[in-house]
């Protein structure tokens, strides 16, 4: 796979970035059917025809409070070790090629980009976080969230 | 060419499994030539493909097997244990060596290590002059009677059935494909309901929805398996074990052709290795003791696969020393788990459990076999987990007997969809032991400080509501809008059973289980997810996990004590099903024989010549009370006794209850058994034994009563016993068959029946008894026991007896 293929979505308000190959398909959900006892980020279950979607909330991960959803909410749908996920996302630009590739994050980022930013993709003269989906994905580490 | 290479692997190690059983056959008949040419042509083949594929040291290895084959072949040799041994060892390096090329990593056996086997097989054996009786002599020698498809003669390959190889992944894709298909069948279904029908359009739609399902089916199939691919490696581990042990073993597989879930027959392999290690390292005696004994200096290992409703029992039975309860008991008491005074009130049966606590072995030394510490309780968590129950019978002297019973596929289970606070989960069902309404008179909740408990007949058990456990808003701001609430009582396998709490019980479904992401199983309470028809995701709740959130104690040794004294005191009574008529007159009867609560569609009945049909499952199923105007759908109880299916139109279920065994008035009406006080009104008890009398002619419809199998001679073991001769000596004419209480002269009798209350030993020698158990669930674990209030099943066994008497 092209690795210089990235998705480019929003989060928050801030331009991010994922790796094509990390990612399956972008789709609009149904209904999330909400888990009780799961960490706040772990919005619930939605159906993609006969798959099972956990659903993600990115914003919530990074920023502890829940992302406003409408009704027919835009997830990144990928696939972690035989599990399938729904990131939910509040924009997505475009699937294309970052010709320049990644940069490192030059100045300081907010704290709470920190854990999960590890580079930056440039786009048509602006930057993006370049995140990562395992991140999302895996049970949060005390030690991560500081 | 990789391809070439991926294939010539994958049939080299499936070959290999195959042949593992044959070579145990071979040894213990060496002048059968037909498995040596089996031996001889998987090695050429090997040889053949490697000298193409550029494998050398695979070929070396193949070629020197084959020679020395090819000696035994000629007759210059003989096929000696040394011989065989040597052989396997080529099989297994060549395994070895295929699985280390498969999986594209660096073999850890140095090429020169294949000297040595191979100079272990030029070896000659000492006597080539007394082929035959090489092998009785020697001591570590083990018979086995492999799987009469497992040495297929010449002709039988040539008729084995086409098949083709296919990778799993394809397989999954098309059944994910199909669940899509069925989703999206519901979704149009759904629609065309709502926009009004077309009956053309729904007869089109009808046949595309029969094909869909018939379509799911038949893939579903595909994930069968054999049982034989779990047998392949017993005859191999057998032979090696008893080598190594100094034992003589027969080796008896059955039932190899019986087919369940791959992924089950996965979870099923070990516990399955463990109970036979066990079997010879602690059942099966050492000859000399065998012989003191007076008993076959070979033991026996007789290995019984077969498939019972939607369940696969395997059965694995010894003839070895059986299990010293004594021996238990007192280890049980020194590890603290029991005290000797409760020690004393344990029955043969509770003591015999015992063998399934952690820590608990009878074997007095560590073996390298077994008793490494990993016991029969890993075994049983192990069967547990995969939603089966593991049983045991042991005679001392005379043997042993592991009955494991486990579902026919991991991916779908029967469960309860339940609901609280607007949500739904899905409760396997097999975790469910009753279920009761909150308002019952069947229950009394106390409240004592802050643990709520519910008694039920005498027995306590913890009450937790399931929006406490998953923090859902509290049950109080609910009640008064939905009515009463339901209970179920819930057993897992770690701890005591306890009483869920929910809003209701909404239906009953077969569940396609998918496993849960870790995020999700991570809050301890989630066994796994499903998507049931409607297309909107639900959890699966795990039994055990929500009794380690709530803090519910574990099982522990005070308990089998308790329960020992609790049965002495415990009425006799059995559950019913208390529901509503069409008419709305509720009526009961017996749970045992309700399978489970259909939703039919109008367009599912079909009514001709004054009878009845509901097309099931692509099955026409009887069907009674069916007369009048039918509404769009009807609720309707699916019937069950062995073979026969029947469906019973109702109004709706009101509860499960318990009542006593007997009627409080017996009639002789037509459908209704008789009357039973519940609370304070009677209610008709349903005969389902009328019921199936009326629909008999449409559920055999060629049988007639010139066919039937001759009457039998029925002995009832004890005259005193009120239910054996007021309920079931009628019950036994009515079928026909002849009943008497005391043993006749001059015939004998063709089968015994008795139940746990039978105080006179009962030994039939050759003519079979049959206990008729107290509880389903002594029945489930018993081969010669049935429940006694499974009449379908008593007919069952009874009339299996006389076709094996007229056979």
């Amino acid at each position: 796979m092209n690795d210089k293929l990235f998705l480019f979505a929003t989060i928050a308000g801030t331009p991010v970035a994922l790796r094509a190959s990390e990612i399956e398909a972008v789709v609009r959900l149904g209904d999330i059917v909400p888990i009780q006892r799961v960490p706040p980020h772990v919005r619930g279950l939605a159906a993609l025809r006969s798959r099972v979607l956990t659903v993600i909330d990115i914003e919530s991960r990074i920023f502890g409070r829940p992302m406003p959803v409408s009704a027919r909410p835009l997830a990144v749908v990928c696939e972690v070790a035989a599990h399938t996920y729904g990131l939910l996302v509040e924009t997505v630009s475009d699937i294309c090629e970052a010709p320049d590739g990644i940069h490192a994050i030059q100045g300081r980022i907010d704290r709470a980009w920190a854990p999960f930013a590890s580079a930056l993709v440039e786009r048509e003269g602006r930057s993006h976080l370049l995140l990562r989906a395992t991140d999302f994905v895996s049970t949060p580490v005390a030690a991560k969230a500081a | 060419m990789d391809e070439i290479l991926a294939e010539f692997i994958a049939e080299t190690l499936e070959t290999l499994e195959v042949l593992s059983g044959e070579v145990v056959a071979w040894e213990a008949d060496p002048t059968d030539g037909s498995r040596l040419d089996a031996f001889f042509r998987f090695f050429h083949t090997v040889k053949g493909s490697c000298g193409f594929l550029n494998l050398p040291r695979f070929e070396r290895l193949a070629h020197a097997a084959e020679d020395v084959l090819a000696t035994i072949r000629r007759g210059d040799r003989a096929a000696d244990p040394a011989t065989v041994t040597a052989v396997l060892e080529v099989m297994d390096r060549i395994g070895t060596l295929a699985r280390c090329v498969g999986d594209g990593e660096e073999p850890p056996i140095p090429e020169s290590a294949d000297d040595l086997l191979l100079d272990a097989l030029t070896v000659r054996a000492p006597s080539p002059s007394a082929p035959v009786e090489a092998a009785p002599d020697a001591k570590k020698e083990v018979t086995a009677a492999a799987p009469a498809e497992a040495a297929p003669s010449a002709t039988g390959r040539e008729r084995a059935p086409r098949t083709i190889r296919l990778p799993l992944a394809l397989i999954d894709q098309l059944m994910n494909g199909i669940s899509d298909m069925v989703l999206a069948r519901n979704d149009l279904a759904r629609k065309m309901r709502d926009r009004g029908a077309d009956p053309e359009l729904e007869g089109s739609f009808e046949r595309l929805s029969a094909n869909v399902a018939d379509l799911r089916d038949m893939i579903s199939k595909t994930r069968m398996q054999r049982v034989d691919r779990l047998y392949a490696a017993i005859p191999r581990m057998v032979r090696d074990l008893s080598r190594d042990l100094g034992k003589k073993v027969g080796l008896d597989l059955d039932g190899g052709d019986v087919e369940m879930d791959r992924e089950m027959i996965e979870m099923v392999v070990d516990p399955l290795t463990h109970i036979v290690r066990n079997a010879l390292d602690h059942g099966i005696e050492p000859p000399a003791d065998r012989l003191a004994a007076g008993k076959a200096e070979a033991g026996t290992l007789r290995i019984v696969a077969r498939q019972s409703g939607n369940q696969i029992v395997i059965e694995i039975a010894d003839d070895g020393r059986g299990i010293n309860r004594a021996a238990l008991v007192e280890k049980a008491v020194s590890a603290g788990l029991l005290t000797s005074t409760e020690a004393a009130t344990l029955t043969d049966e509770q003591k015999l459990q015992l063998i399934f606590h952690p820590g608990l072995s009878t074997a007095e030394a560590v073996t390298a076999v077994s008793g490494r510490g990993v016991g029969m309780d890993v075994v049983r968590a192990n069967i547990e987990q995969i939603g089966g129950v593991i049983g045991i019978e042991s005679c001392v002297g005379q043997g042993t007997t592991l009955t494991m019973r486990v579902p026919l596929t991991l991916t779908i289970i029967p469960g309860l969809i339940v609901r609280s606070g607007g949500h739904y989960f899905a409760m396997p069902r097999g975790n469910v032991v009753e279920l009761l309404h909150q308002n019952s008179a069947m229950i009394a909740v106390e409240e004592i400080g802050g643990a709520r408990i519910a008694t039920i007949r005498g027995e306590q058990y913890s009450l937790i509501d399931i929006e406490d456990v998953l923090g859902l808003p509290p049950r109080d701001e609910q009640s008064g809008m939905h009515g009463p609430r339901t209970l179920m009582v819930v057993r897992s396998s770690v701890g005591q059973p306890y009483v869920l709490g929910v809003e209701a019980v909404e239906s009953n479904e077969e569940l396609v289980i998918r496993p849960a992401s870790p995020l999700v199983t991570g809050a301890g309470v989630y066994a796994g997810m499903t998507l049931p028809d409607n297309g909107q995701p639900m959890l699966l709740l795990d039994a055990a996990g929500i009794a380690q959130s709530a803090r519910l104690p574990l099982r522990d040794a005070g308990r089998i004590a308790a329960a020992a004294a609790a049965k002495v005191e415990q009425a006799e009574t059995t559950q019913a099903l208390l529901f509503a008529e069409r008419d709305g007159t509720r009526r009961l009867i017996p749970l045992a024989i309700v399978d489970r609560v259909e939703d039919v569609d109008i367009g599912q009945i079909a009514r001709s010549d004054g009878r009845a049909f509901i097309r099931i499952d692509g099955r026409l199923c009887p069907a009674l009370n069916a007369d009048g105007t039918l509404d769009r759908t009807h609720k309707a109880l699916r019937l069950h006794a062995g073979r026969d299916t029947l469906c019973y139109l109702i109004g709706d279920v009101i509860d499960i209850i318990e009542v006593p065994i007997s009627l409080d008035v017996r009639l002789d009406a037509g459908r209704i058994a008789g009357l039973m006080m519940v609370g304070e009104t009677q209610i008709e008890m349903i005969d389902p034994f009328t019921l199936f009398t009326e629909v008999a002619r449409d559920l055999h419809p060629t049988e007639t009563s010139a066919d039937a199998p001759p009457p039998l001679l029925c002995l009832i073991a004890d005259e005193q016993d009120a239910w054996l001769t007021g309920i079931l000596a009628p019950l036994l004419r009515q079928a026909g068959h002849d009943v008497t209480f005391t043993a006749p002269t001059g015939r004998t009798p063709d089968i015994i029946l008795r139940t746990e209350a039978t105080a006179t030993e009962v030994n039939g020698g050759d003519v079979p008894v049959l206990l008729l158990a107290d509880s389903a669930e002594t029945a489930k674990v018993s081969a010669d026991a049935v429940y006694r209030y499974d009449r379908a099943r008593i007919i069952a066994t009874i009339a299996e007896v006389a076709a094996r008497r007229a056979a």
